[in-house]
């Protein structure tokens, strides 16, 4: 019996040490990861920084070919934050960004549209620039106003001046050789409402969520989405990063 | 970018939330399944995992099954999205880097998928869609094509033995008219046989475009509207939501896309229905998704502030 116990005790013993082993092991090892963690965003910041800097030889000089339209969503309450996007306007400038979309669910950033203009002295409105190429060889920016309206709510437009168009003509059925709603009567009717943005190459998304937010769906098929994180945060650096990466980006569009 | 996840971002929140000491062996699975997505997680047979981890044991709210939900620890019940969809891409990249003929990717990624279903219906998720055809994959060779409608004939006719016993609900959506006439037929009968089922919708959009899919709602409200069931005023975005092809689920829209092999795009799939669902892009090919990837993806949806700009869905 007194074996027994004895046996047990040791058993005992060694459980609490190995426990406590466990526990500090543990603890180590939460120690370890919250420094690679820390290290991890140390080495953004610092990347970030050198980006800015120009000291990135890879950075310095981006081949903005595939980059034909750029769209920028902005969660509507940091829409509101007309500095920060004025800002955001200028580094894209400066980088040879020519044709952007500014959208935001709420359309705020449609109501900063005349003091946006007035702050950047090289902006031009997309429905006022149209095809005037002139405007692509200076340092110019072209821009789009957009918001939810210009999105769902103008494919449901689209399909009622489509409806309209052909019930006055008696051929909603369709002909059973041609269907009535084809993709490129949509996108003709949807340009024909007042929403005739192209499809952005890239997408840029400045909030907490990581979604889009009601960007009009029929212009993000092939569209690259990155999120930036808070506009309040936002750095020209991860900006530079980001449109980097996508000019090495190859689509086969699903062949 | 902070698009692609950082893999041991899981191991901080699950070190945070929970302090608590498991006994050696469940530690260390669980950390080092976390720590290597990768590698053996996902090769794991499910048993073995759900024994690896704590378990978050409550009872399914109403309409669902009133079996309990385990859940690894880390995750939240109240969390978890309701609809996930997926874009399974990478199975010929897969193959590729292995040396192996395109087939054996494809074939590997239906084992993915395979596993992700059984996830999805262990972990309470409702609705999964996944892209597994796009209308632009047409333009790929005709025998990688021959290859694909085959294997899909044969994912339906193998595994629907599976959906009738795991109470799975089958949906297939998309242009059908391309498609062959026996892969028609199984698919009718498969959607028959699950029309009753509800653990878990799986909506498979094979042949399937985002932009087809408006424009053929847009088709659908203007017989409506040229039977008189309704007038052409009363269009708007609802009345075409209701047309999309996901009106044959009760959660049209995804909380979370899941899109593999680092691609930051959606390729023209559920356009209408993503205006605010979580993206989440991973690093990994399809046939390497997992448990591990999966659950990666779900910390960090429960993570994120999920804002729907203002609007609740």
């Amino acid at each position: 019996m007194d074996l027994e116990d004895e046996v047990k005790k040791v058993y005992r013993w060694i459980a609490k040490i190995g426990n406590l082993g466990l526990r500090v092991l543990w603890y180590i090892l939460h120690f370890v990861v919250r420094i690679c963690y820390f290290a991890h965003g140390t080495a953004r910041v610092l990347e970030s920084y050198l980006i800015s800097c120009g000291l990135l030889k890879k950075y310095k000089d981006l081949n903005l070919r595939n980059l034909q339209y750029l769209a920028i969503v902005v969660e509507s309450e940091e829409a509101y934050q007309t500095p920060k996007v004025i800002e955001l306007l200028q580094w894209l400038a400066t980088i040879g960004v020519k044709h952007v979309c500014l959208y935001d669910m709420e359309g705020v950033l449609k109501k900063s549209e005349e003091a946006i203009l007035e702050k950047l002295s090289n902006a031009t409105l997309f429905k006022v620039a149209g095809e005037n190429d002139s405007l692509l060889d200076k340092e110019h920016i072209i821009l789009e106003f957009a918001s939810l309206t210009d999105g769902k709510e103008a494919v449901a437009k689209a399909a009622n001046l489509l409806f309209l168009k052909y019930f006055k003509s008696g051929n909603l059925g369709g002909d059973e050789e041609e269907p009535i709603f084809t993709e490129p009567r949509v996108a003709e009717a949807i340009g024909a409402i007042g929403c005739p943005g192209p499809d952005p190459d890239l997408l840029l998304v400045y909030g907490p969520a990581r979604c889009h937010l009601g960007f009009p769906p029929w212009r993000i098929r092939y569209t690259e989405i990155v999120h930036m994180g808070p506009l309040k945060s936002m750095k020209y650096g991860s900006l530079i990063k980001a449109i980097y990466k996508f000019t090495t980006v190859h689509q086969n569009y699903g062949t | 970018m902070l698009s692609l996840q950082f893999p041991l971002l899981q191991i901080i929140n699950t070190l945070s939330s929970k302090p608590k000491l498991l006994s050696p062996n469940l530690h260390n699975a669980h950390l080092s399944s976390r720590i290597n997505p990768h590698e053996t997680t996902s090769k794991l047979p499910l048993r073995a995992t759900a024994q690896d981890v704590a378990v978050n044991r409550t009872v399914a709210g109403a309409g669902s099954s009133a079996e309990e939900a385990v859940l690894p620890d880390g995750l939240r019940r109240e969390l978890m999205p309701k609809h996930v969809a997926v874009i399974m891409d990478g199975n010929r990249r897969w193959a590729k880097v292995r040396g192996l003929p395109v087939r054996a990717g494809y074939e590997a990624g239906l084992r993915s998928l395979r596993g992700l279903v059984e996830l999805c219906c262990k972990w309470g998720i409702r609705v999964l869609t996944v892209f597994a055809f796009s209308c632009d994959n047409w333009s790929r060779p005709k025998v990688e094509i021959d290859f694909l409608m085959s294997l899909f004939e044969k994912g339906v006719e193998e595994d629907l033995e599976s959906f009738v016993r795991e109470e799975i609900r089958i949906s297939v959506i998309g242009d059908f008219s391309k498609l062959p006439k026996t892969l028609q037929e199984l698919i009718s009968d498969a959607e028959e046989t699950t029309k009753n089922n509800s653990q878990l919708q799986l909506i498979v959009a094979v042949s399937y475009s985002g932009k087809y899919d408006i424009v053929q709602a847009c088709q659908s409200i203007a017989l409506k509207v040229k039977n008189s069931l309704i007038e052409p005023k009363d269009i708007d975005e609802s009345l075409i939501e209701q047309e999309l092809e996901t009106n044959c689920t009760e959660f049209p829209y995804p909380d979370l896309l899941i899109r593999t092999s680092g691609e930051l795009r959606v390729s023209n799939f559920l356009l209408w229905q993503l205006s605010y669902t979580e993206l989440f892009f991973l690093q990994s090919l399809w046939p390497d998704f997992g448990e591990a990837e999966f659950l990666e993806a779900l910390c960090s949806f429960q993570q994120r502030q999920r804002r729907y700009g203002g609007h609740g869905l």
